[in-house]
């Protein structure tokens, strides 16, 4: 990840809030205190920041914030938002997310983090004072990792803003390792040279100019701090002091051709040009795109000069002028070039992404093959093109990121749409069964069909339960029974109320014999339709439900696709001019360092020359040619004085006092399985 | 090969892409460094590398998107395949020297027969790792239909090429193709 | 070649600086060489204006790069925000509230242990059976705990059967497995399983957890 201090603070915020008190099981050293997690989701996305995937952490975490599913971890998630919107470079978002949190009514140990991490933004957005401000707040010690920290990021802050002797007194006292503190120590020591207190400065570049490097990294920062120091002494005019810091810089490294030219010029103060001669002999094998080597081109003849070998002092003067000529002709179309987009865009393409930082990338052996990539490599160099290009990249990263995030639009949409469509056929019905109540209106008719069972019970209605034609006859027979009632009293008559009655009891009897039986299958269908109802009522429900649930679904993410989808082309465009502006200003970067050099290149030819010149005109006015002598001679021979060639000038490009806060700020300590040193080694930058 | 479920990054590369948006830049260029092959209709040529988890002989597992930032190679063998083995040995060669440029190399294995897979992975001397597939299901995602199969896989986990079977002159081929991934 | 870049702004603050220094180290420079040599004041006058290009350069500062950082910042800031609104249609889209069911998993082991993979039946059918890699182990062991399974369920009784297999210490092979019965109402379900080893000191053990 490209910024390995956020992550470390990260996982520093997870150990101190979280970790219940040090139940490290096993006393493996090793492990961490256990985290409790009390919600599934906030575990979930601690997964993925585990794997050093931060954005699909960050992804998580948003999301499930979103839902509300980590409410026992609502500080931490924020927090650790916060850390992981800082590690991906949006500090601006960072800092407002601990403001935020800072407001609420927090524990105190959320707090210091928070104000931690806030001096952290700040001091990355420049502001000095805030962050020296915010890390005042940090009431009370936070877990020693962190504090560690603390200590480092103020030293850092106490060096910007000048406060020297503070920074030493805080540097002096640092616990923790020194590899760590030697960035601080560095920046400690260049800051002190360049306010003329060499000799305060001193112990602390020596410091880490002797110490023990086994990375890349390491070495590199050894080099410099050796470098400056040389250069400081140079500088001051101690010459002798400056030769042995020079010569512990690496033959071999990003620093050595400076390195040697410094060698040459404390040599060449103490009065030992055949001693300088070495270096810059050396030097002037090197590449011609250094400016070191460029100067070496000067420096070498100078010698010479010194060392009465005219003849040669002449050939290497011309020799000089020659190459600058070729390399401003090949300046001038390198320039043209980038001016053209094409390069850039070439060099800018990385296919490399993923979740580990794409350190390789700043090796010169990835440059592509064309001829202009050699003035790349100083290009690739400045510090302006690096951030410019960080931000590129970044952008890069991020658009393959979510395009990796597989999200398919269409698909959504499609399915969408056959939900729509099936609810399209089948919700008409569905709210025509709805409206019609029909579940009401048989739970009524139930609650009827009971009642008059009870009232026939009660009643003992044996009519009620007969059948249809029972019921007729019943019926017929009560008719003819009204009728006979009024009647005179005829034998005819007579009979037929004899018959009447007969058949009257036949029925009855009938009803009556059948009445139980009937009963009990009446109450038994009723129980059946109760039971069949009451199903019949929780699945009613359950449509209800679903219907209110459906225009919610479709409707709302149909709405939502279209709205994401707009986003995402919105986006695409705002990333495209956004890589466009930035490849601008990254060709123009480009092109400025370009005309740098040629400048330089200018200014030495414009010595170079009047340095031959001057020489052709002592040699026409001496009425001699100059006599060759050998390099090993001291004295020259038949000339009075030695010969007076102009030292060739040196501004030293990419000055090696430059000030350079750590890689994001040291690991925690107690967790070397965070290993967030190598962080910085897996990052060649 | 596992049946992994739509959670987790490595799910949803699966799903099948839409223009969310893509690097212009980076396809066209993703285009210019690749050599002209004759891919004979190789129809992953510039899609996402489909993601697996596979078992490896020598034990642990190795799921292809964590090895996002390496040039990713796969070669796809059997137990009965000779031409296979030549393969692998020169794929060997290849890893010794460009490893430390971030080269990843992978053996899978496609066998009927699981154990004499297990059997012939554990008797190859090569330093990369052997996978294997005894479903088959990474064959079948990555469209294999010839012994030995190679494919090359770019740092952002795109199928840049592939080499259907193995001689000295796609061998040649091959390492060309390899240096251009692992110089972007 | 500067290494370690990291904060952008506090660079570009130096940066300034690094310029001024430039100058004014290439001008000492040029005097200490001048003590060495009897340098024509001439010479001498023409150096001077090389250290000036970069100084110049400086005041000239490059265009609108703290407009640039901000715009890409902010255009950050709405990937990350599109990222979080797609999974979370996604989620609601294919696993919704009252359907879904998560499975996570969660390693508490004291010794090392190197889980192989992890495989669940839901009602007798496998639903994944995940292979894991060193990398996901150490997030495990470290505390994270992975969503295993997102899937729908009806409401109702359903049976998740476990079963993990790993290697111990000593490369001892583990395999085990557990079993749960549980009931899916209305609204997500989540259930935890467990490997660790809390109970008999010696063997990784399976655990499930209802946690609703």
């Amino acid at each position: 990840m490209h910024r390995p201090a956020a992550r470390a603070l990260c996982l520093g915020v997870a150990l101190a809030l979280l970790a219940a008190p040090a139940l490290a099981r096993r006393h493996d050293p090793e492990k961490l205190p256990e985290i409790r997690i009390r919600d599934l989701h906030y575990g979930d996305a601690l997964f993925y920041y585990y794997q050093h995937d931060d954005f699909e952490a960050l992804t998580r975490l948003a999301a499930y914030d979103h839902w509300n599913r980590m409410p026992h971890h609502a500080d931490d998630a924020q927090l650790l938002m916060g850390g992981l919107y800082l590690a991906l470079g949006m500090h601006n978002e960072a800092g407002r997310r601990f403001e935020a949190l800072l407001k609420d009514p927090v524990p105190s140990g959320v707090r210091n983090v928070a104000w931690f991490y806030l001096a952290q933004v700040w001091y990355v957005r420049g502001y000095l004072d805030k962050a020296a401000a915010a890390l005042a707040r940090v009431n009370g010690r936070m877990s020693p990792e962190l504090e560690s920290q603390k200590e480092l990021l103020l030293g850092n802050v106490l060096i910007h803003q000048g406060k020297f002797d503070e920074a030493i007194r805080l540097l002096s006292t640092w616990r923790g390792t020194y590899n760590w503190s030697a960035y601080a120590r560095f920046n400690l020591g260049v800051a002190l040279a360049r306010s003329n207190r060499l000799a305060d400065a001193d112990p602390f570049l020596t410091g880490v100019g002797t110490m023990l490097a086994s990375t890349e990294e390491q070495r590199a920062l050894k080099d410099r701090a050796n470098l400056a120091l040389g250069f400081a002494y140079l500088q001051a005019n101690e010459p002798a002091k400056a030769l042995p810091a020079l010569e512990r810089v690496r033959l071999n490294g990003p620093y050595s051709n400076r390195a040697l030219l410094g060698t040459g010029w404390a040599e060449a103060s103490l009065g030992d040009y055949q001693g300088a001669l070495g270096p810059w002999m050396e030097l002037r094998n090197r590449n011609v795109l250094d400016a070191a080597v460029q100067e070496s081109y000067l420096a070498v003849p100078y010698a010479f000069g010194k060392l009465n070998a005219n003849a040669q002092s002449a050939e290497y003067y011309e020799s000089a002028v020659e190459s600058f000529d070729a390399e401003n002709g090949r300046l001038d179309a390198a320039i043209a070039r980038i001016g053209q987009g094409d390069m850039l865009k070439r060099v800018l393409t990385s296919g490399h992404s993923g979740t580990e930082p794409y350190g390789w990338f700043w090796q010169l052996k990835n440059l592509p093959d064309a001829p202009e990539s050699r003035y790349l490599y100083t290009v690739l160099a400045g510090n302006d093109f690096q951030e410019g290009l960080k931000n590129y990249r970044d952008l890069v990263h991020m658009s393959e990121l979510l395009e990796r995030g597989g999200y398919d639009m269409e698909a959504f949409e499609d399915m969408i749409e056959t939900r729509e469509r099936a609810y399209a056929e089948r919700l008409p019905k569905v709210d025509t069964l709805l409206a019609s109540g029909a579940v009401a209106q048989l739970q009524q008719r139930n609650v009827d069909l009971t009642g008059r069972l009870q009232t026939i019970e009660a009643r003992r209605d044996l009519g009620a339960l007969g059948t249809e034609a029972e019921r007729d006859q019943w019926a017929r027979i009560q008719r003819l029974e009204a009728a006979l009632a009024g009647a005179p009293d005829t034998p005819e008559n007579a009979d037929l109320r004899q018959r009447l009655a007969l058949v009257k009891g036949v029925l009855y009897f009938r009803l009556n014999d059948a009445y139980s039986a009937r009963l009990w299958e009446e109450h038994r269908s009723l129980k059946d339709l109760k039971l069949a109802l009451h199903e019949a009522q929780s699945r009613w429900i359950r449509v209800e439900q679903a219907r209110r649930n459906v225009p919610t679904n479709t409707g709302e993410f149909a709405t939502r696709i279209a709205a994401l989808k707009v986003r995402i082309d919105a986006l695409a465009t705002r990333l495209a001019a956004t890589e466009q502006a930035q490849a601008d200003y990254l060709a123009s970067v480009a092109i400025q360092e370009l005309e740098d050099q040629k400048a330089r290149l200018a200014s030495y030819q414009v010595q170079a020359r009047f340095a031959l010149g001057g020489m052709y005109d002592r040699a026409a006015n001496a009425g001699a040619t100059p006599a060759k002598a050998p390099a090993a001679e001291q004295k020259g021979a038949g000339e009075e004085s030695p010969a007076e060639t102009p030292a060739p000038a040196a501004p030293v490009p990419e000055a090696p006092p430059s000030e350079v806060p750590p890689p994001e700020a040291p690991p925690p300590q107690a967790a070397p399985s965070e290993a967030a040193p190598p962080k910085s080694t897996e990052t060649p930058r | 090969m596992s049946l992994q479920r739509p959670d987790g990054p490595a799910a949803r590369d699966r799903r099948s892409r839409v223009r969310v948006f893509l690097k212009c830049a980076a396809v066209a260029l993703l285009g210019a460094g690749t050599a002209a092959l004759a891919q004979r209709g190789y129809d992953l040529i510039a899609r996402a590398a489909p993601d697996f988890t596979l078992h490896a002989a020598a034990g642990g597992n190795v799921r292809l998107s964590e090895h996002r930032g390496e040039v990713v190679v796969l070669s796809f063998w059997s137990s009965g395949c000779g031409t296979c083995r030549r393969q692998l040995d020169a794929l060997n060669r290849s890893f010794a020297t460009y490893r430390s440029a971030g080269l990843a190399v992978y053996g899978v294995g496609l066998d009927d027969v699981p154990e004499r897979a297990l059997k012939y992975a554990r008797g190859v001397p090569v330093g990369f790792p052997m996978l294997l597939d005894p479903d088959k299901a990474v064959g079948r995602a990555y469209r294999v239909d010839n012994l030995p199969m190679t494919v090359l896989i770019d740092r952002s986990g795109t199928v840049r090429n592939v080499q259907r079977d193995f001689s000295a002159k796609s061998d040649d081929l091959y390492l060309q193709q390899l240096r251009v991934l692992l110089n972007e | 070649m500067p290494d370690a870049l990291p904060n952008r702004e506090s660079v570009r603050a130096v940066t300034g600086l690094r310029r001024a220094s430039a100058a004014v180290l290439g001008c000492a420079l040029l005097a200490a060489a001048q003590l060495a040599a009897a340098a024509p004041p001439a010479a001498a006058a023409a150096p001077a204006p090389a250290a000036a290009p970069p100084a110049a350069a400086a005041a000239a500062a490059p265009p609108d790069t703290r407009g640039l950082d901000e715009q890409v910042q902010g255009l950050k800031k709405d990937v990350v925000d599109l990222n979080r609104d797609l999974f979370v249609l996604e989620e609601e889209l294919l696993f919704p509230a009252n359907t879904q069911v998560a499975v996570f998993l969660a390693v508490d082991v004291g010794d090392f242990f190197a889980l192989d993979s992890v495989q669940l039946k839901i009602d007798r059918k496998e639903v994944i059976n995940y292979l894991y890699t060193p990398r996901e182990v150490d997030a495990l062991l470290k505390g994270g705990v992975q969503r295993l399974y997102l899937g729908n369920l009806k409401v109702g009784q359903h049976e998740l059967v476990a079963f993990f297999s790993g290697k111990g210490p000593n490369d001892r092979a583990y395999k085990r497995g557990a079993s749960i019965k549980f009931e899916k109402g209305i609204g997500a379900k989540y259930l935890e399983l467990k490997i660790d080893d809390r109970q008999r000191k010696l063997q990784p053990e399976f655990e499930i957890r209802d946690w609703e």
